[in-house]
């Protein structure tokens, strides 16, 4: 049972090959010892990673370019703004496809 | 969103975390217990000092949850511990509305100690006003269907058709010129609502 819970590993597609690699090791959930997995669950009980390659998955290549292209963007991302350009948010009705935003 | 930061963050000193709100799983999505999954993917599998004894000394209580400002402080120490963090959150309108002000309380704290931290939210329209109640700053991008996605994601249904025979040139041009007019009706029609 633990093994389930802890034992995942993620396949991304070729477009998404470097998911796993950043610094942030965005899913890395094989853990060192019993004691790290449940100090991970202690931490929460959730698993996002799941869903999101759920999402890589499905995706079509290129949805969504033209948000990185914008200034908003762009001011956002660049991080000189500091606190004041700390939070960007992107609204959209039901089904306009923000989960999907590469 | 994710992959695209991840992509950028090649050669940059960044750790990019993300977040799926699901109202399916709109229960145990508790703030603390989404602060804890930001907190584990920063965190990866080198479990710092300062996690192991807030455990250890969690294990000798009297079997009490984790109450929320014990993680804030953990996600607090890890957070500065990076050079510059990114926290992506998914469909924040499918988080319980009593669990959101927390949230969004939770994510303003970590932006005023933390100024070079990122966050990237979406969800509906209607959310909006519940942000801005605490990140009084947030920067907004509406997010509409574009004709080329529409037009790529024709292009790729149709390339992979199960039954080619029954399509032409005609045929196919007729179906993307048709589809895209009704979808641009329907963008219209959203704008003259939300106009009113």
């Amino acid at each position: 049972m633990a093994q389930s819970t802890h034992m995942r590993s993620i396949q991304f597609g070729d477009n998404n090959a470097n998911c796993g690699n950043t610094v942030g090791s965005y899913n890395k959930t094989v853990y060192k010892s019993d004691e790290d997995a449940q100090i991970m669950r202690w931490l929460s009980p959730l698993e996002s990673s799941n869903r999101h390659q759920g999402v890589c998955t499905d995706r079509f290549d290129g949805v969504g370019d033209w948000l990185l292209e914008t200034w908003e963007f762009r001011e956002w991302r660049g991080s000189d703004g500091g606190a004041d350009k700390a939070v960007l948010f992107c609204s959209g009705n039901p089904g306009v496809g923000k989960t999907y935003l590469r | 969103m994710i992959d695209s930061l991840c992509d950028q963050a090649r050669g940059e000193d960044i750790t990019v975390s993300g977040f799926y709100y699901d109202f399916l799983a709109q229960q145990e999505q508790t703030t603390t217990n989404v602060m804890g999954s930001i907190l584990k993917q920063l965190v990866g599998r080198d479990i710092p000092k300062h996690i192991r004894e807030a455990f250890e000394d969690w294990k000798r209580g009297i079997g009490r949850g984790l109450r929320h400002v014990e993680m804030m402080a953990m996600l607090s120490i890890a957070i500065a511990s990076l050079h510059q963090v990114f926290i992506c959150i998914d469909a924040l309108d499918e988080c319980l509305p009593k669990h959101l002000p927390e949230l969004l309380k939770s994510l303003r704290d970590i932006v005023r100690e933390s100024p070079t931290t990122r966050i990237f939210l979406t969800g509906r329209p209607h959310i909006r006003e519940d942000i801005q109640r605490y990140l009084t700053k947030v920067v907004v991008i509406p997010i509409s269907p574009n004709k080329d996605d529409i037009r790529n994601y024709l292009e790729m249904k149709l390339d992979g058709d199960a039954d080619p025979e029954a399509m032409n040139d005609n045929l196919r041009a007729a179906i993307v010129r048709v589809i895209l007019e009704k979808t641009s009706d329907m963008c219209v029609g959203t704008f003259n609502i939300s106009t009113l």
